[in-house]
């Protein structure tokens, strides 16, 4: 299977990982898809690859959709607080996500409750008006996650075509053996 | 016939500056409004990739003419998603002081730094606030990604699809 990896490895470009994501992981998903075959061909492992390569920008993407909601919702905080709007309203942006996930300090969760009582808003609250605020781009995410989707389905057909394909020489392969040996059989019978 | 002096001075001036006109400089200009290079046609046929990987296929048991169909469209395929990494890793960055700028204020440190007219001053800030209002309908670097990533979906389908067809009509 190593062989088959690396023929296909050198051929082909390699998709490319964002500098804050391991090589390792990326492999070791790749090993995992790969173990499912019994002995992958080539074209198999290519498009095994690129499956893989799927799967890891649907993790982005879906990381992503998270990330715009929080921005969004950091955006109304900002506004309510009537501090002057920063690009990525980062100090609330950090805030909030520390409060979201629990790991806020003391100064951070009370600053952050205070600007919702400003507000005049709970949690739930602000996570709606945040998804309206980013709905355009929470879409334009999930439009990419559903092609990411869609691409995945193709490969798998792809995979099952070639892999059928495999079978059915090797049982063609089989079935020529077993009639020649017939035939050799019904020589050695003749007279 | 235009007889506006502005127009004829534009007129004369176009002439004198028609574009470059070095082979160099001709083909840098071409690239000017390149966004991601998808919809140029290349030669995939001719590289090293190419002819490699068709060898492969033909020792796997393809034909020749299915092999040659199948290494195309797998390069093709991994061109498309090198575009699409590009897309995201290197989306349009946002501009922090255009998007900061205090514009309340800018009329009066304009007026301050010209000695211009009010109505001068006026105006630059207006164009400022018309930059700063397109920079932040964009928005966060989050965002930017995402609506580069999205131009590229169906050049991701078209690739995808074919890729598919041919490997299963094989």
């Amino acid at each position: 299977m190593k062989d088959s990896v690396k023929s296909i490895a050198t051929l082909l470009p390699s998709p490319r990982l964002l500098p804050n994501e391991s090589e390792a992981d990326f492999q070791s998903s790749l090993q995992g898809l790969l173990s499912e075959f019994e002995t992958p061909s080539p074209l198999n492992v290519a498009l095994v690859i690129q499956l893989n390569e799927c799967l890891w920008w649907i993790k982005r993407h879906t990381v992503d959709k998270e990330l715009l909601l929080h921005d969004s919702m950091a955006g109304i905080l900002t506004r309510s607080a009537e501090f002057p709007q920063s690009y990525d309203n980062r100090r609330v942006s950090m805030a909030l996500e520390g409060f979201l996930s629990g790991n806020a300090g003391e100064e951070d969760e009370q600053w952050i409750e205070e600007l919702l009582k400003r507000a005049e808003l709970t949690v739930s609250d602000l996570r709606a008006r945040g998804f309206k605020g980013a709905y355009k781009h929470i879409k334009m995410a999930d439009d990419l996650i559903h092609r990411q989707y869609q691409t995945m389905r193709h490969l798998q057909k792809s995979i099952d075509s070639v892999d059928f394909k495999s079978r059915l020489i090797k049982r063609m392969d089989l079935e020529l053996a077993v009639l020649e040996n017939n035939a050799l059989a019904i020589d050695a019978k003749s007279p | 016939m235009p007889s506006h002096p502005k127009t004829l001075t534009n007129r004369r001036n176009a002439q004198r500056s028609t574009g470059p006109t070095s082979t160099e400089g001709k083909l840098a200009s071409s690239q000017n409004s390149r966004k991601h290079g998808l919809n140029i046609e290349i030669d995939l046929e001719s590289s090293c990739a190419y002819v490699s990987l068709k060898s492969l296929l033909i020792k796997e048991g393809y034909s020749s003419f299915v092999a040659a169909d199948i290494a195309a469209c797998l390069l093709n395929y991994r061109r498309v998603m090198d575009a699409y990494y590009e897309a995201y890793f290197r989306s349009i960055p946002v501009n922090e002081s255009i998007w900061n700028m205090d514009l309340e204020g800018l009329p009066l440190v304009l007026g301050e730094i010209s000695k211009g007219t009010a109505a001068d001053s006026s105006s630059i800030a207006r164009l400022f606030g018309r930059l700063q209002r397109n920079e932040r309908r964009q928005g966060g670097p989050v965002s930017r990604r995402t609506l580069s990533c999205h131009k590229l979906i169906r050049y991701q389908r078209h690739a995808i699809s074919r890729l598919s067809k041919v490997i299963r009509f094989a």
